[in-house]
């Protein structure tokens, strides 16, 4: 048994593996920044999208009414990653360099209070302790800290889905490090049920 | 020098080329010029048209219809205007003579 999530691509509604979903939105969200500089990114991203839709409709039957991870990494197989389509059109590699992103966010999986110090600091690629130390020190005279970590806390969103988490590590984005993520939150939650 | 890089900026220079070949037959849907040039091996991955058909449609070589579909939204139906028309006559004649080109050279 799985989770679906229902999304609506192309102005077309799938219902889709929780998993699956991941993968798509991710590898969207990797073209949309590879045709950002493109003067009309919007339009090139609804056509492509109506294609996904298509290509995802075909793969539906009556005895199939769920689009699965396997058919979402078919369609990126056809469609291609910026990586394929930048050598399918001759452009070069130097535009993916750019593409790795990377967003702030609080650490759920690392946290001692809210996961604020974690998440800076997988912003920043250093150790949580030290963000937790400095937290600590500008707290002692007058609680200043205390009131930074507080508004953090509010103004940070949380990473809860693997894309998020991926984001925040600021690795960059593709198929590889989703499946490894994955199979890690897979391996918490059996760990939690004591599977 | 690297062939596969050398490769690529071929391929790129004649896509353009291509896509307008294929759409001035008939005015089509973005998945038939896809398997066109599938088929004529001219690309490897569907994402590469997208953006040199907007490019294209954006300089005024090509403009869209929507057109209904019995299974879905309705689609982009894309075709030549005036301007693409003489624009591909001119790759025309330009491709013939580099092909003219090569030929003499390989042959002497």
């Amino acid at each position: 048994m799985k989770i679906t999530v229902s999304i609506n691509i192309g102005g077309m509604a799938f219902h889709i593996d929780e998993d699956a979903y991941a993968e798509l939105k991710v590898y969207l969200r990797s073209l949309d920044r590879y045709f950002a500089r493109e003067s009309s990114s919007a339009e090139i991203m609804a056509d492509i999208e109506a294609r996904v839709a298509d290509l995802l409709k075909s793969r539906l039957s009556d005895n199939k009414q769920v689009i699965t991870i396997v058919d979402v990494r078919e369609v990126i197989t056809i469609l291609g990653t910026p990586e394929d389509i930048s050598d399918d059109s001759g452009t070069g590699h130097d535009r993916l360099a750019s593409t790795v992103y990377r967003r702030m966010y609080r650490d759920p999986d690392n946290r001692i209070i809210a996961g604020v110090s974690s998440g800076m600091a997988a912003y920043w690629r250093i150790d949580p302790w030290i963000v937790r130390v400095i937290f600590i020190i500008i707290s002692l005279p007058g609680g200043l800290g205390i009131l930074i970590y507080l508004i953090l806390w509010i103004v940070l969103p949380e990473a809860k889905t693997t894309a998020q988490k991926i984001e925040m590590k600021g690795d960059p984005v593709n198929i590889h490090n989703i499946k490894d993520s994955v199979r890690q939150e897979f391996d918490n939650v059996k760990d939690k049920m004591n599977l | 020098m690297n062939v596969e890089n050398n490769k690529a900026q071929m391929r790129k220079g004649i896509l353009e080329y291509c896509i307008l070949l294929v759409i001035s037959g008939n005015s089509c849907y973005a998945s038939d010029i896809i398997k066109k040039l599938k088929e004529a091996r001219v690309i490897v991955v569907e994402g590469t048209l997208y953006p040199l058909l907007t490019r294209q449609k954006n300089s005024g070589l090509l403009s869209y219809r929507w057109e209904e579909s019995s299974q879905g939204p309705p689609r982009k139906y894309y075709e030549l205007t005036d301007k693409g028309r003489e624009y591909l006559s001119e790759l025309d004649k330009s491709w013939d003579e580099l092909v003219e080109s090569v030929k003499f050279i390989r042959e002497k």
